[in-house]
């Protein structure tokens, strides 16, 4: 009997605390992230200003739309480091560049804030066209708040005008359209999972949802991340499909689950290497090297993740 | 012997089980027998209290005060709380009166849940029924002044606000079950109860637009205005022209209060200008161009808001940036920041920040923080300071020149002095001064 009374109160303390501690209090220390490198200008020491995109698709390109400078930089990316001097790419089509993707074949494809338009570029930055949805589209009037792509080179476009999610096939046919859930505050960005489910994060709620391939309506994900999250505004997934949220006004980067659990945050709001200001894109390369535009601190950043 | 050692264990069991539920169980107020003498019932009370001997003759007595049962909401000997009470004033009043605060009410008197109840009854006795302080709107009053303020200056009075119950014809004192703003019933149900959507004159001054099932505070204020027909004191310009068809289809369609367009290209037949400006620059405040667009923020019909705002900036930025009017609201409350940047104190975040789009970051509306924004007001940064400006490379960061954002938040921080990024000034300094860290 002696023996057991400790057993049980052993028990009953685990019990205790695994019923009273928060999830995250429990689960964040997986995460680790490691800053590798950042990129503060072009070559002729031009310095980047506000850079909000950043994409990196087989890690041996890095695309940085370098926003208030009007232009894109395309740096060749060997292992950990930078090749050589980037590329610049400025062309009369992109004003304004926030958000940028690469395709299966190299192509670029870049959001203009400005003109609010989705253009493509051949891999050295020649303009190709604008991403125009045609066939069978219930609203021709598209506002692309965001936009990604998956696997097969189709685009996913965030119409924050018509409340709904498009997905174009590489030709710019329509195949798809996915109501926004019904109740969402504001979608800020789409990301596709390496098995098609297709990713939205609300900022204004601090959500997430998803929509499973072949279905036509959104589910959440998790519930309001507010505990974890000030303002999430950007997500990338990885190989493995967890999904890593941007959190703009915290300045951090916050890990969820495939199944919507909270794994972790890393990072926080600061001005030195490894922090983050206004941090906007987020982008994981096949490599699992993570890129984000780290918007007010003037610089990208190069992470890997261990967990 | 089995038996024995089963029955030992199936005793531990309980025993454990009992000790745990006593250290997880809140403690409950034991109201043991005072053990008082015959007779002495509130009488014993009264005889120091002698003021609460006039209470006992008031028209309308608690009812355990009238019985002499003071024991039931004071402890004689001893209390955490105050006036002996034996429990916490937000619990007390409830835990007899549980029928004020139904389980999920969509609106509670901020006052309720405090449990501040004595500032509307009289916990012992009063002259006016339910024990309360002061007879009709006149109590409403004591706290609501603005709304007093605004009954006595409108030109033009909403009736049952000068009626015998006053501000209780349409709103409940303690908590609204279904509606916000402790309303009765909300719009327009609440209105019908008055107001015959069938007479020729309701229908002729809406225009003929069928609208007995609108929400009619979109356009009237409840609470008087200045502006005929209980109209917010800032209508839009076609329903003050009564030109509805401007933006609605015509009183006679099929769909007569559709609109002719969806947001922002409805707003921008009229407000060209406006669109153009905010559509050429480079940012873009994204809810503008999305399907509710403008109506994010600004009421269509009427407000009692300038330029139409659904409500305050604080209140209509902090419906999608609760995060940041969080902060805000901290800063003010912080006693540290006694001398607060005024914008941040009065919540007006349209000083530093353009609401529809804007050339610069943060959707500022100045394109250098350090002059054009703060310097505005404190023009001390011009003579005296920590160097800033284009020329000062942040240390920490060869990317960024110093301005008043390096060091502080403009937005507010949780409870950082001067609305700085760290928790003191050591902590911030030493973020580039590192020679001197101790």
């Amino acid at each position: 009997m002696r023996n057991l009374l400790p057993l049980i109160l052993s028990f009953l303390t685990i019990l205790g605390t695994w019923l009273f501690l928060p999830m995250g209090a429990t689960s964040g220390e997986d995460m680790k992230i490691k800053h590798v490198l950042s990129i503060y200008s072009d070559d002729k020491e031009a310095g980047l200003k506000h850079p909000e995109g950043v994409a990196s698709s087989d890690g041996s390109v890095l695309i940085v739309a370098d926003s208030e400078n009007g232009r894109l930089l395309r740096y060749a990316l060997q292992d950990e480091k930078l090749e050589s001097a980037p590329t610049e790419i400025q062309i009369p089509e992109l004003l304004y560049p926030i958000k940028v993707h690469l395709n299966s074949q190299g192509d670029i494809f870049a959001l203009d804030g400005k003109k609010r338009r989705i253009i493509c570029m051949t891999a050295d930055g020649a303009f190709k066209g604008y991403i125009n949805p045609t066939g069978n589209i219930s609203a021709a009037t598209v506002v692309p708040r965001s936009f990604a792509l998956d696997a097969n080179d189709h685009v996913y476009i965030v119409d924050i005008l018509n409340e709904r999610v498009i997905v174009l096939k590489p030709s710019g046919e329509c195949t798809r359209q996915l109501a926004f859930p019904k109740t969402y505050g504001f979608i800020s960005d789409i990301a596709v999972s390496p098995k098609g489910d297709i990713m939205l994060v609300d900022s204004t709620h601090a959500r997430l949802f998803a929509a499973k391939p072949g279905s036509d309506q959104f589910a959440p994900l998790t519930e309001s991340l507010k505990e974890y999250v000030r303002f999430p505004t950007c997500l990338a997934l990885d190989a493995k499909g967890r999904i890593y949220v941007i959190d703009r006004n915290g300045g951090s980067l916050i890990l969820i689950g495939p199944d919507g659990s909270f794994l972790g945050r890393q990072s926080g709001m600061g001005w030195k290497e490894g922090f983050l200001n206004h941090p906007s894109q987020i982008c994981i390369n096949k490599k699992d090297q993570i890129f984000i535009a780290d918007t007010s601190n003037n610089r990208i950043q190069m992470f890997t993740v261990s967990l | 012997m089995r038996t024995e050692t089963v029955a030992i264990r199936h005793t531990m069991y309980i025993v454990i089980w009992g000790l745990c539920a006593l250290l997880f169980a809140a403690p409950a107020p034991a109201k043991e027998s005072m053990k008082l003498k015959p007779g002495t019932t509130g009488k014993a009370c009264l005889e120091c209290h002698a003021a609460f001997k006039e209470k006992v003759k008031k028209a309308y007595v608690h009812t355990t005060f009238k019985n002499g049962d003071c024991s039931s909401c004071h402890d004689p000997h001893t209390s955490n709380y105050k006036n002996l009470l034996v429990l916490s004033p937000a619990k007390l009043c409830l835990s007899c009166h549980k029928e004020v605060l139904p389980d999920k009410s969509r609106s509670l008197h901020g006052i309720v849940t405090e449990g501040k109840c004595n500032q509307c009854h009289d916990s012992h006795g009063s002259d006016i029924k339910f024990q309360l302080l002061n007879k009709g709107n006149e109590l409403c009053f004591g706290c609501h002044k603005e709304i007093k303020e605004q009954a006595q200056t409108n030109k033009f009075n909403h009736s049952p606000m000068a009626k015998e119950k006053g501000c209780l014809n349409c709103h409940t004192p303690h908590a609204s079950a279904a509606q916000k703003s402790l309303l009765k019933e909300g719009a327009p149900g609440l209105c019908l109860k008055c107001h015959n959507v069938t007479k020729g004159q309701f229908k002729s001054k809406h225009m003929n637009y069928p609208v007995g099932e609108s929400n009619c505070i979109s356009c009237h204020n409840p609470h008087g205005s200045n502006t005929r027909g209980l109209l917010f004191d800032n209508p839009h310009s076609p329903v003050n022209k009564k030109t509805c068809g401007e933006c609605h289809e015509s009183a006679t369609a099929s769909n007569p209060l559709a609109i002719k367009k969806q947001s922002k290209e409805l707003c921008g037949k009229c407000h060209e200008k406006m669109m153009k400006e905010t559509f050429d620059k480079n940012r873009l405040h994204w809810p503008v161009a999305d399907a509710q667009g403008c109506l994010h923020c600004h009421a269509p019909h009427a407000s009692k808001e300038k330029k139409l705002l659904k409500a305050g900036p604080l209140d209509v930025c902090g419906k999608c940036h609760g995060d940041t009017v969080e902060l805000q609201k901290w800063t003010k409350m912080d006693p540290a920041n006694k001398k607060l940047c005024e914008p941040v104190k009065k919540g007006n975040c349209v000083v530093c920040h353009s609401p529809h789009a804007s050339d610069y970051p943060l959707l500022l509306v100045k394109p250098s923080v350090n002059a054009d924004l703060c310097g505005r007001c404190h023009e001390w940064q011009t003579h005296s300071t920590h160097p800033i400006g284009e020329k000062v490379i942040d240390s920490r960061n060869k990317n960024l020149t110093l301005d008043c954002l390096s060091c502080h938040n403009a937005c507010g921080t949780q409870n950082h002095p001067a609305m700085l990024h760290f928790q003191t000034t050591y902590d911030l300094c030493i973020q580039c001064h590192t020679d001197r860290k101790r």
